[in-house]
């Protein structure tokens, strides 16, 4: 993980701990500690607008990190990532509207779906790969959210279901800068705890298993339970992501958990770049505010309201030509981008890394 | 009583008999040469005692039955194995490379990882000291984070050893680990070999198509063409064996 990030020389390790700790130079923890400052001071300077948009990205984040988990690490393939969505946040609206359950006990419950539900969809990823595992993940998806509509139509809540605003010890989570740090907080423990994966045991063999499953299984990894478990902690996570969204809009219905919000999870991981959790947040970011851009940079043609009716087909076409810019011109995605500027500062006024001495 | 023995294994392909009763055993502390022709079933033994094949027959490790069971379960067992073509994780450096060769052995479960408990960060320093000896052992100092993907096959050879190595298994399975290797780095092997041989008292069997290297290294030598074993016994004998030579050679 740490190796393929460009790093000056002067730095050397002396303990074993240093090979995983998570920041490795005083420069990345100042970094850091200045980003979150940034995070914090945000909400207070910014529009009700900018921080809605960007409480949809740490939204966005924690499923991107999970689907990253689960395709990027593990190698398993799932367009079915709206339906576990779909789980959580229903989960969530059953719970609250039918037994007044309250925010720490639905949230939680959630996850646990998402977990079970995981075991699900992992099951046919023992026999099938690719493609067919994929198809198999969207059957599971049209299952789930079928559950959900039936139950909407059912229950008469054939617009979908009202959630009041949660309560935790008396204290109300009302409003847009009070939702801005829970967002922020759960998509930092995501981060951290596939971070925490990966750089353990797990994330080991979920890379070995995405390489060659026979060569793993040789040196005594079980293949099928790794596999297994990519799933359940990916579909908890994600479920839990759903949740949130439902409490975050006040609001659940089927109609939001469609195939192209699937669709567009896989496209924030390609977006971002596979195989890591900075590219999972970058696409996550990427494809969250996208269309927004989109909407502004038509707005300031000549003559913008003749154009609102387009709009819609417009934002689908762009999102289409920049998935396919991507996977031509950038197959590692925004973080290839990222890394090519940190060795361009890196290197400079240098073109080209010196050839490497002493090598065989 | 013999480390690992296999007891008139057969493997069939449909009607293509692959392996027709082979039957080898090998000791603590002993390199058994598996030599043969191409196609001879080598490769196909190594198989069915890492559980990837399921031939009929017995397998045995200090005898106990494992024939059947899953390959995960025989490798945490004690039946370590590299492979022909490396078959390294590319993209990984080699210390993660050598720490997936640990996975068997590291006690704590995803939850505690999770989060990242003082135990997990423990046992993460107590897996690298340990991964530290083999890189030594290995001499893969200067490699140690690169990713395995971009190094010299010579080097990719012998980490796919030094992964195998770190099992900590009893038994080793050495598949063909000299091909595509040069004389400095197949003098570098034959040094690793015998170290772990008489430093760690390893059972190793040991397909090899170098015939001076098995003469030179060899305790014992199995020989097998169209899978059958057609000579076995000490080097000097077994590779001026009329049989072996025209397996090899052909008739004169």
């Amino acid at each position: 993980m740490s190796s393929r990030t460009p790093r000056a020389s002067g730095y050397f390790r002396t303990g074993y701990a240093q090979q995983f700790a998570l920041l490795q130079t005083r420069l990345e923890t100042r970094s850091l500690v200045l980003f979150v400052i940034a995070l914090f001071a945000f909400p207070f300077f910014a529009s009700a607008f900018y921080i809605d948009l960007a409480s949809q990205v740490f939204l966005a984040a924690i499923g991107a990190l999970a689907l990253m988990l689960l395709t990027g690490y593990a190698g398993q393939i799932s367009l079915g990532h709206a339906g576990l969505l779909c789980a959580g946040a229903f989960t969530t609206g059953i719970l609250a509207q039918e037994l007044h359950a309250p925010f720490w006990i639905t949230v939680p419950a959630a996850t646990l779906v998402g977990a079970l539900l995981g075991v699900v969809f992992g099951l046919p990823s023992l026999r099938l790969r690719g493609l067919y595992l994929a198809v198999s993940t969207l059957a599971l998806h049209f299952v789930v959210v079928y559950l959900g509509g039936e139950y909407e139509s059912k229950r008469g809540f054939s617009t979908g279901i009202t959630l009041d605003a949660p309560t935790i010890g008396g204290w109300t989570i009302y409003g847009g800068k009070v939702w801005y740090f829970i967002l922020l907080a759960g998509a930092a423990l995501t981060l951290w705890i596939c971070l925490n994966l990966l750089r353990g045991r797990t994330g080991r063999a979920w890379r070995a298993v995405h390489a060659h499953e026979t060569v793993a299984a040789a040196l005594g990894i079980n293949v099928a339970a790794q596999k297994l478990l990519a799933f359940v902690i990916s579909s908890a996570l994600t479920a839990m992501s759903g949740a949130l969204f439902a409490y975050y809009r006040g609001f659940v219905s089927v109609e939001a958990f469609s195939l192209f919000l699937s669709i567009q999870y896989v496209a924030m991981i390609i977006i971002g770049g596979m195989g890591s959790l900075l590219g999972a947040i970058l696409g996550a970011a990427f494809v969250t505010i996208f269309p927004y851009a989109i909407e502004a940079a038509l707005m300031r043609l000549p003559d913008a309201q003749s154009y609102a009716g387009v709009l819609f087909a417009v934002n689908y076409a762009a999102f289409g030509v920049v998935m396919i810019l991507f996977l031509l011109f950038e197959p590692l995605g925004l973080v290839g981008v990222w890394r090519r500027l940190q060795t361009y500062f890196l290197l400079w006024p240098f073109k080209h890394r010196p050839l490497e001495r002493g090598r065989k | 009583m013999a480390e690992l023995s296999v007891d008139n294994l057969r493997l069939r392909f449909g009607g293509l008999v692959v392996l027709d009763g082979v039957s080898l055993a090998v000791e603590r502390a002993e390199l058994l040469a598996l030599i043969g022709p191409n196609g001879a079933g080598k490769t196909s033994v190594f198989n069915c005692i890492s559980g990837i094949y399921r031939g009929e027959g017995a397998v045995r490790l200090r005898g106990e039955d494992i024939a059947g069971k899953a390959p995960h379960r025989i490798a945490r067992l004690g039946i370590a194995r590299t492979f022909q073509h490396g078959e390294l994780f590319p993209q990984m450096s080699v210390i993660d490379n050598l720490l997936v060769g640990r996975h068997a052995r590291i006690g704590y479960g995803p939850l505690a990882e999770m989060l990242f408990l003082s135990r997990v960060r423990r046992d993460e320093v107590r897996q690298r000291e340990k991964i530290e000896q083999i890189i030594e052992l290995t001499e893969l100092e200067r490699y140690r984070n690169a990713p395995v993907g971009g190094l010299p096959f010579g080097i990719q050879k012998i980490v796919g050893f030094a992964r195998a190595l770190a099992l900590d298994s009893s038994v080793l399975l050495l598949d063909e680990p000299s091909a595509g290797l040069n004389r400095e780095e197949r003098e570098d092997l034959a040094r690793f070999i015998l170290r772990i041989k008489h430093d760690l008292g390893v059972a190793m069997i040991w397909i090899e198509h170098d015939m001076q290297m098995v003469a030179d290294l060899a305790d014992r030598i199995h020989v097998l063409n169209y899978g059958k074993t057609i000579a076995e016994g000490a080097p000097s004998a077994v590779l001026n064996d009329p049989q072996v030579i025209e397996a090899y050679v052909g008739r004169g």
